[in-house]
């Protein structure tokens, strides 16, 4: 078969499964878009911004563990995709980004629209290819999936000057089965002598807990998780990235640890002689003072990521291999050793855990029946949409308060359904995220908990949820300042909200929802709250804007006290620390 | 703190090199002194293809050496970090 560049770069991306490819089109990708045209099989989402288009195929990529695909063009539309490639590199994500540029001859001239976005991009992708000519396509698509979706997955650039797309010159077009990259060998299956020191230390402890983050959802070994603990029975807590992999409404589940975890989730950490650690980085908003952190425990550090081993906290046992792998064989030899696994000795340890979560747990019910005297809490308008969704909801959310109350509140039973961004910190994401989360499942109910503040990051997208019909339920909880700012403020700069707040200048949510075709509600008391939570969701085939008006002076706690505290320090309101 | 020699092959193509050199200015990892060829004299260079059961022919891998100042923790992240850059087939420390 021969076919010009452009539809050997579409073809190539047929042949890889891809369903959508979210972008935006310019003159250095116009060769592409023509051949996009020319095509019924691979549906393009025109998005309002290139940011959007980043975050949207991220979205889809985080909800369905396959990789998102974004094409955009050279200059502004590559430079617009940077943010949204940073934030799928700092959370693992799968992502091809296709950048058009110009034409070969005018690299390096300051040709219009011309910028080096493999230079731009080069700190931010797991790697990046420049197209030298046509023939060259099938090939790099090929390697360019096989890089962001293997080993720690993330973004990968394909830059592709224009001439190399050129509809007038045919090539033959085959598209290869395999790909090996000598230089590239991520671990897959884990050592065996890795595994007996694993279950040697597993067997020998009182005192163990079980951290697992994002990596294990990548590596979708949410089941492999499940199947070892009805084995050990160990208490298990997830990171802000890791949500989902183990169930929250599972009497074992300590809730979030770190920055904004659970009283019982970071005194386990702190009090822990095991921590097992699966495919979680010991970021800083976990560790606090790496120095302080956990200091009796001994770790066990299952990762397919040998840079993020002993980088911040040293592993004592060093797992590398697919996650999912990495547990199989821990269970596989747990199995042999039944005998020796004795859930009574942990007893004492379950019961301390237990008077933790009694002495200053966070109370789920405690606002849920607010009179009309009072403001409404931020926390309740989580609870609420957790009731009314069954917590079967797909959730996407922004960063800030907003974002801490979601994960604190919404309690996650499955992977893949808590879609934020917990490495990067991106405001702008929770929208366009949901774009592509609601794409890949349209049946589903899609939710973004954003706030007034991130919403207007990337509120362009609502024009999107128009034009392809998206009943995407957005949930802004306002407070009319940004707002962990202004906590900050009021925590560590004597309450001073220097460029914190809009002064009357915000939008009325309602008529701009509007104006897009979609339906506004606004809540501003507490006997609202419930009833114009149900009628949006009731509203099954409209994108419903629900703005609530919430207490503009609450704070996110537990917050861990830095610097120089360890994680059982902790404030745990406006006036107690521990 | 001590100086420390780091041997690093890597695919000799556009672009291979300045990762491996950009990475130590994203760790906060300084350079040196800095010095690279493409690999000619095979023989020597055995060890590569024992280790990684492959076959390079002449000039297709570069050689790359780098001296750094790091304590042993930060030696074992920079190896490990560079490793992870797609074009490298190998890091390692000359003692």
């Amino acid at each position: 078969m021969k076919l010009a560049g452009n539809d050997i770069l579409i073809q190539s991306l047929l042949k890889e499964g891809v369903e959508y490819i979210f972008g935006y089109p310019g003159g250095a990708a116009l060769h592409i878009y023509d051949a996009i045209f020319n095509q019924k099989k691979l549906q393009h989402i025109l998005v309002r911004h290139e940011q959007g288009a980043t975050h949207a195929a991220d979205g889809y990529a985080r909800a369905t563990g396959k990789p998102g695909v974004v094409l955009v063009t050279s200059g502004p539309g590559a430079t617009n995709a940077i943010t949204g490639i940073a934030t799928a590199f700092m959370d693992s994500i799968p992502m091809v980004v296709i950048s058009g540029q110009v034409a070969k001859h005018l690299i390096g001239t300051d040709a219009f629209q011309e910028t080096d976005m493999i230079g731009i991009s080069r700190p931010i992708v797991k790697h990046s290819f420049t197209v030298e000519s046509a023939q060259k396509i099938p090939e790099i698509v090929k390697q360019a999936f096989h890089i962001a979706t293997s080993g720690r997955p993330g973004p990968v650039v394909i830059d592709v000057p224009k001439d190399t797309t050129a509809p007038d010159k045919l090539f033959d077009f085959s598209y290869p089965s395999k790909v090996k990259i000598r230089s590239y060998n991520p671990p897959v299956n884990p050592k065996s002598s890795q595994i007996e020191r694993a279950v040697e230390a597993i067997l020998e402890s009182e005192k163990p807990v079980i951290y697992a983050g994002g990596g294990a959802i990548n590596s979708n070994a949410s089941k492999e998780l499940f199947l070892l603990n009805e084995i050990l029975d160990f208490p298990v807590t997830n990171t802000l990235m890791g949500l989902g992999v183990y169930p929250a409404t599972h009497e074992r589940f300590l809730g979030m640890l770190g920055m904004h975890g659970t009283y019982q989730a970071n005194m386990s950490m702190h009090n822990a002689d095991l921590i097992i650690a699966i495919g979680a980085r010991f970021d800083d908003r976990i560790t606090n003072t790496p120095k302080l952190f956990a200091p009796n425990a001994k770790i066990i550090h299952l990762d397919v990521d040998y840079s993020s081993v002993s980088k911040i906290i040293e592993a004592n046992i060093a797992v590398f291999g697919q996650v999912k792998n990495s547990l199989s064989e821990i269970i596989k030899l747990l199995n042999k050793k039944r005998d020796l696994v004795d859930n009574k000795k942990i007893k004492p340890w379950k019961e301390q855990i237990s008077e933790w979560k009694d002495l200053h747990g966070l109370n789920h019910q405690m606002y849920l029946n607010e009179s009309d005297n009072k403001s409404i809490m931020p926390q309740a308008v989580v609870q609420h949409t957790y009731n009314i969704t069954n917590g079967r909801a797909f959730i996407t959310s922004d960063v800030g308060q907003h974002q801490m109350f979601a994960a604190q509140y919404y309690h996650f039973d499955e992977p893949r359904k808590w879609i934020n961004s917990g490495g990067l910190g991106t405001m702008g994401f929770g929208l366009p995220a949901a774009i592509g989360v609601k794409l890949a499942y349209p049946k589903e109910e899609v939710v973004c908990i954003t706030g007034e503040g991130s919403i207007q990051m990337c509120i362009q997208e609502l024009s999107t949820c128009t034009q392809y019909n998206l009943p995407i339920k957005i949930i802004n909880i306002n407070n009319e300042a940004l707002g962990m700012v202004k906590q900050w403020q009021d925590m560590i700069y004597g309450g001073r909200h220097s460029e914190s707040t809009y002064q009357s200048s915000l939008p009325n949510f309602i008529e701009l929802a509007e104006s897009y075709g979609h339906v506004g509600i606004r809540i501003e008391k507490n006997s609202e709250l419930k009833s114009g939570l149900e009628k949006a969701f009731s509203l099954k085939d409209k994108l419903v804007f629900v703005d609530v008006y919430v207490d503009p002076d609450e704070h996110v706690y537990p917050m861990l006290v830095a610097p120089n505290g360890s994680l059982k320090d902790m404030w745990l309101d406006k006036d107690n620390k521990t | 703190m001590i100086r420390r020699k780091l041997s690093i092959i890597l695919e000799n193509k556009p672009g291979a090199l300045v990762r491996v050199v950009g990475l130590f200015h994203q760790r906060g990892y300084n350079i040196e002194s800095l010095h690279v060829d493409p690999v000619i004299e095979l023989k020597k260079y055995k060890y590569v293809e024992d280790n990684l059961n492959i076959k390079i022919a002449e000039g297709e891998v570069s050689h790359l050496k780098i001296t750094t100042t790091v304590n042993d923790n930060l030696l074992r992240q920079i190896l490990r970090q560079i490793n992870k850059l797609i074009d490298v087939l190998m890091a390692e420390e000359i003692k």
